[in-house]
C-alpha cells in the first residue's frame, strides 16, 4: 500500500496536473450495510451520505439546505409539506430521478423491517403530484419535518425492483446490502465488508464539485494504536477518532493535524425514578433516595465537571446543563448554566433529604461506548464519595450494558444522547417523556421519569409552527427538567479527528465525514 | 488399526460437540446483539420482535440444536452484522489467515532450527549466548507489544513497511493472495514476524536442548571416535535424531499459530478470520462466533488426530503394543 501511495505521489509530482488524488481514511467501525434504510446508525448513515442523498441535506454548519428537493413549503395550515424536486438528476446507473423514487423510498424506509421507520411516524400519506412535485402529509402540523428527514436517502425504484431489493433486509441481507445506486457525489466501486470500501466521484452529479478526490478508500481499523500509527506513517490520510490520550503526541508532529470539535452527544447521569428501593445498597434497603429531587440535586452539585473535562478529556469537551448541546436547535439559552460544583451544598441537601451520612448504591457504566466512559465513571464515583454518596462502580461492555438498563439493574447510570434531528425536541421524546410503548415515547427513559406538564408540552412542541412560541415551550421543559434534576447532564462529548497536514476537510458535529468537502493539497 | 482410527474419530466428534455446547452456553454472557442491530429510535416492541425472529428468546440448548441442524447441512447461518452467510464470510477471510500462518510457520521453523542447532553446537560462544538471551524477549514479550513496537520502528519512524492491512491482493479462483504483489509481500513481513516470533524461540530452545541431549549420547561419541567429520555428526546423526519430538511440537504449534493469529491480526488490522472473530465478539454476532469456534476446534481436533495416526506409523513400538494387546 505504501508503495502504491509513494508511486501515486511520484507520478503526481511529475505530471503537470494533479490528476490522481487518492484519499484513504480509517475509522473504528465499518458501515455494516450499504442499505440506507436498513440500519439507523451513525457509521452507516454518515458513510452513505457520500453516496445517497435526501430531499434535503445538512450543510457544513448543520443548517438544512436543498438537495434533491429545490424548495419546500407547508401545505395549508400544516397538513403536510410540499417538496419541489430537482430536475435533471440521475442515479449512478444513469436512470432519472423522479417523484416515483421518492414515494418508493418512503415506502421502503417506513417499512416494518426498516430501522428508519420512526422518522415517518408523523406521516399519514405521501402523494405524487407530478414527476417533480411530491406532497408529504402529516397527521398533525409538523414544523421540524424537513429537518428530521435529512438522512432519509432516496433510492432508485427501478434499480431496487430489478435487483429484488424493494424492501430492506437487515437480517438476511439482499442486493442493496452490498451494492448502491444513489444520486450522491460519489459512487461505491468496490465493497468488501470489514476490509475496504472504494469510492469514486460520480461524473453525472448535479452539484458543484468542491473536492479534488479521484479515488477514496475507507478501511476500518479497530485498534486505536494501529490507526494512529497508520496516520503517522502516512498510510492513511485521515482517522476518526483520535484517542484523547494521543492528541498531544499528534499535535507535535508537523505532518499531522488534529481537528477538534464538539459532538452532538450529551453525557449524563440517569436515575431510577420509579424504583421502590435501591438494588445495590448495603445501608438503605427500604426506600429509593433518588426519588427525592434533593438527592438528585446533591449529585449535580457533587460532580466536579470542570475537573473531569480538564483531566480525563484533556480540555477537549464542554460542560452542559441540558439534554442537548448549545449547537442544537431549540437549546434554551436561559438554562445554560450547570449547577455549581459545591460539595457543602450537596451535603446539606442530602442532610435535608434525611441522609446526613449519605448512603451506598450501585453505579452502572459502559466501558466501550463513549469516550473514556469508564474513567469518567471512576471520577464521578470518587467525587460522589466526597459527599457521602458511596457508589459501587460496575463498568461493562456496551452489549452487556443495555440489557442491564432494560432490566432496571442499576441505582444510577451513565448515558450519552445524540439527537438525530438536531433539535431539542428529540431528547424530550426519548428521555423525558413518560414511557409509552404505543405512542413510541420515552423508549430510552430507563428510569421512568414522568412529569405531566412535560408530557403535555411535547405534542404542542412537535406541532407548533411559530418559532418563538415553540422556543418558549422548550424553555419551559428545560426549566422543569433542571428544577427536578431529572438527569444530571455532565458534558458534551468531544470530537477528535486526525489528518495528514496536506488534507483539508470539514468536521460536522454529527461526526459525519463528507468526502465532497475534502481536498488533497 | 482401522478400529483405532474409528475410535479416535468418534472421540474427536464428541469433543467437538462438547466445545459447541460450552460455546453456546457462554454466548449469553458476551452480551445482547439486539441493541447493536437496532438503531437509537427502536422501541421495546422492535426489540421483542427481533429477538423472536433470531430465536434468541429460546434457551441455549435450543439455539445450539438449531445451529447443529444447519451446520450438518453446511449452513452456518447469516451474520447479524453483515447480513451475509457466515460460510461465505469465513471463506473470504480464510486465505489471509492461512497465508499469514504459513509464512510465520515457515519463518519459525527455518530460523528456529538453524538457530537451535547453532546455539547447541557453539554453546559457549558469545554469539550463541547472545541469541539465547535475546530469545528470552521472544518468549516473554506479549505479541501485542511486539507488533506495536515493530509498527513504531518500521512504519512510523523508518517508513519502510506498511503499518496495517494486507496490501494489494490478487484473486485466483476465489483465493485472494497477497504473495503476488509487492505491496502484499511488504505487508506480510511485520505481521509474520510478530506471529512467528514466539514459535521461533520455542522451536529454537527445543531444538537446542534436544540437540544437547543427543550430542551426549554414546553413538555420537562413537561417531567422533570413528573420526567422522564434525559436520556429518552434527547434521546427519545428531539433528536427525533431534527432529522426532520437534516435528510433533511443530505440528501442534501450527494449530496455535492459526488460532492465536487473533492478536496479531487485531494489531495489524490483518483481514483474516481472527479479526473477524474479534469484531464478532464486539457485535455479539453469534453465528460468526459459533462458526469460528467450531472451525478452530475442528482444526485442532484434526491436527491431533493426524498426529496420533502418524505416531502409529512412525513409532513401531506403539504398533507392537497394540498388536500384543489382542
Amino acid at each position: 500500500m505504501s508503495r502504491s501511495l509513494c508511486l501515486a505521489a511520484l507520478v503526481t509530482a511529475l505530471a503537470p496536473a494533479a490528476w490522481a488524488e487518492e484519499f484513504t481514511w480509517a475509522q473504528t467501525t465499518d458501515p455494516q450495510t450499504m442499505d440506507p434504510h436498513a440500519v439507523n446508525s451513525a457509521p452507516v448513515l454518515g458513510f452513505l451520505n457520500n453516496v445517497y442523498e435526501g430531499l434535503v441535506r445538512r450543510g457544513k454548519d448543520m443548517t438544512i439546505e436543498p438537495a434533491l428537493a429545490t424548495s419546500w413549503e407547508p401545505i395549508g395550515d400544516g397538513e403536510g409539506w410540499r417538496f419541489t424536486l430537482r430536475e435533471g438528476v440521475t442515479f449512478h446507473d444513469g436512470s432519472a430521478f423522479t417523484a416515483e423514487d421518492v414515494l418508493f423510498s418512503y415506502q421502503r424506509a417506513s417499512d416494518e423491517g426498516s430501522d428508519t421507520r420512526s422518522w415517518f411516524a408523523p406521516v399519514s400519506e405521501v402523494v405524487v403530484v407530478d414527476d417533480y412535485t411530491i406532497d408529504i402529509m402529516t397527521s398533525a402540523p409538523n414544523p421540524i419535518f424537513p429537518g428530521s428527514i435529512a438522512n432519509w436517502m432516496i433510492m432508485d425504484s427501478g434499480w431496487a425492483a430489478a435487483n429484488n431489493a424493494t424492501l430492506p433486509d437487515k437480517e438476511a441481507g439482499n442486493y442493496a446490502t452490498l451494492n448502491t445506486n444513489g444520486t450522491g457525489a460519489f459512487r461505491v466501486t468496490a465493497r468488501e465488508p470489514g476490509l475496504r470500501t472504494v469510492l469514486e466521484p460520480f461524473d453525472g452529479w448535479w452539484g458543484e464539485v468542491e473536492h479534488n478526490i479521484t479515488r477514496a478508500e475507507l478501511t476500518p481499523i479497530q485498534n486505536p494504536a494501529t490507526a494512529v500509527a497508520a496516520l503517522l506513517s502516512g498510510d492513511v490520510d485521515f482517522i476518526n477518532p483520535v484517542p484523547i490520550q494521543d492528541v498531544a503526541r499528534l499535535q507535535q508532529d508537523a505532518n499531522v493535524e488534529v481537528i477538534q470539535g464538539i459532538e452532538a452527544r450529551v453525557i449524563m447521569l440517569g436515575f431510577p425514578h420509579e424504583a421502590d428501593t435501591l438494588k445495590f445498597s448495603s445501608d438503605v434497603t427500604d426506600t429509593n433516595p433518588f426519588a427525592d429531587p434533593r438527592v438528585r440535586q446533591a449529585v449535580a452539585h457533587a460532580v466536579n465537571v470542570p475537573a473531569i473535562l480538564q483531566t480525563i478529556m484533556r480540555g477537549n469537551a464542554e460542560e452542559v446543563a441540558q439534554l442537548v448541546s448549545p449547537a442544537m436547535q431549540g437549546f434554551s439559552e436561559a438554562h445554560a448554566a450547570r449547577p455549581a460544583f459545591d460539595p457543602d451544598l450537596a451535603r446539606s441537601l442530602l442532610a435535608e433529604a434525611g441522609y446526613p451520612d449519605g448512603f451506598s448504591f450501585g453505579l452502572k457504566c459502559p466501558n466501550d461506548r463513549y469516550l473514556n466512559d469508564e474513567a469518567v465513571c471512576q471520577a464521578v464515583t470518587g467525587m460522589l464519595a466526597q459527599v457521602g454518596l458511596r457508589a459501587t462502580l460496575d463498568a461493562m461492555p456496551v452489549q452487556n450494558y443495555w440489557p442491564e438498563l432494560r432490566a432496571d439493574n442499576y441505582d444510577m447510570y451513565l448515558l450519552g444522547w445524540s439527537p438525530g434531528t438536531f433539535d431539542a425536541e428529540h431528547p424530550i421524546r426519548f428521555l423525558a417523556s413518560t414511557p409509552n410503548e404505543e405512542k413510541r415515547l420515552g423508549s430510552w427513559n430507563f428510569g421512568g421519569y414522568s412529569n405531566a406538564r412535560v408530557d403535555e408540552l411535547l405534542p404542542m412542541i412537535q406541532s407548533e409552527l411559530d418559532d418563538t412560541v415553540r422556543q418558549g415551550m422548550l424553555d419551559e421543559v428545560a426549566q422543569i427538567l433542571q428544577d427536578e434534576t431529572a438527569y444530571v447532564p455532565l458534558y458534551v462529548q468531544p470530537l477528535v479527528w486526525g489528518t495528514r497536514s496536506n488534507i483539508a476537510l470539514t468536521q460536522r458535529p454529527d461526526n459525519f465525514f463528507l468526502l465532497r468537502w475534502a481536498t488533497v493539497n | 488399526m482401522l478400529a483405532y482410527i474409528i475410535r479416535r474419530i468418534g472421540q474427536s466428534a464428541l469433543v467437538l460437540l462438547i466445545v459447541g455446547l460450552v460455546a453456546f452456553s457462554m454466548f449469553r454472557f458476551v452480551g445482547d446483539p439486539i441493541d447493536n442491530m437496532l438503531g437509537q429510535e427502536r422501541t421495546a416492541e422492535d426489540i421483542e420482535r427481533l429477538r423472536e425472529q433470531l430465536g434468541l428468546d429460546q434457551g441455549f440448548a435450543v439455539q445450539y440444536y438449531r445451529f447443529l441442524e444447519g451446520a450438518v447441512q453446511g449452513n452456518f447461518g447469516v451474520s447479524y452484522r453483515q447480513g451475509r452467510p457466515v460460510a461465505e464470510i469465513l471463506l473470504e477471510r480464510a486465505p489471509a489467515t492461512l497465508e499469514l500462518a504459513a509464512v510465520s510457520a515457515i519463518l519459525a521453523v527455518i530460523f528456529g532450527i538453524a538457530l537451535g542447532v547453532f546455539t547447541a553446537i557453539r554453546r559457549n560462544g558469545f554469539t550463541a549466548n547472545f541469541i539465547m538471551s535475546a530469545s528470552l524477549i521472544g518468549v516473554s514479550l506479549p505479541t501485542f507489544l511486539i507488533g506495536i513496537l515493530l509498527i513504531y520502528i518500521f512504519s512510523v519512524e523508518l517508513g519502510w513497511l506498511p503499518s496495517f492491512g494486507r496490501g494489494e491482493t490478487v484473486d485466483i479462483g476465489g483465493w485472494s493472495t497477497g504473495f503476488l504483489t509487492s505491496s502484499g509481500l511488504q505487508a506480510l513481513i511485520l505481521p509474520a514476524i510478530t506471529l512467528g516470533l514466539y514459535q521461533m524461540t520455542l522451536i529454537m530452545r527445543l531444538v537446542r536442548s534436544e540437540m544437547l541431549e543427543v550430542l551426549r549420547q554414546d553413538y555420537i561419541r562413537f561417531a567422533r571416535a570413528r573420526g567422522l567429520k564434525e559436520r556429518a555428526i552434527n547434521f546427519r546423526h545428531a539433528l536427525k535424531n533431534t527432529m522426532v519430538p520437534v516435528i510433533t511440537v511443530i505440528g501442534l504449534q501450527l494449530g496455535a499459530i492459526i488460532a492465536f493469529a487473533i492478536i496479531t491480526e487485531t494489531v495489524f488490522q490483518w483481514p483474516g478470520v481472527g479479526l473477524l472473530f474479534i469484531n464478532a465478539i464486539q457485535f455479539v454476532d453469534i453465528p460468526v462466533m459459533a462458526a469460528y469456534l467450531m472451525l478452530i476446534s475442528v482444526m485442532f481436533v484434526a491436527i491431533n488426530l493426524i498426529v496420533d495416526i502418524l505416531y502409529f506409523f512412525i513409532d513401531p513400538r506403539l504398533r507392537v503394543d497394540r498388536a500384543g494387546g489382542h
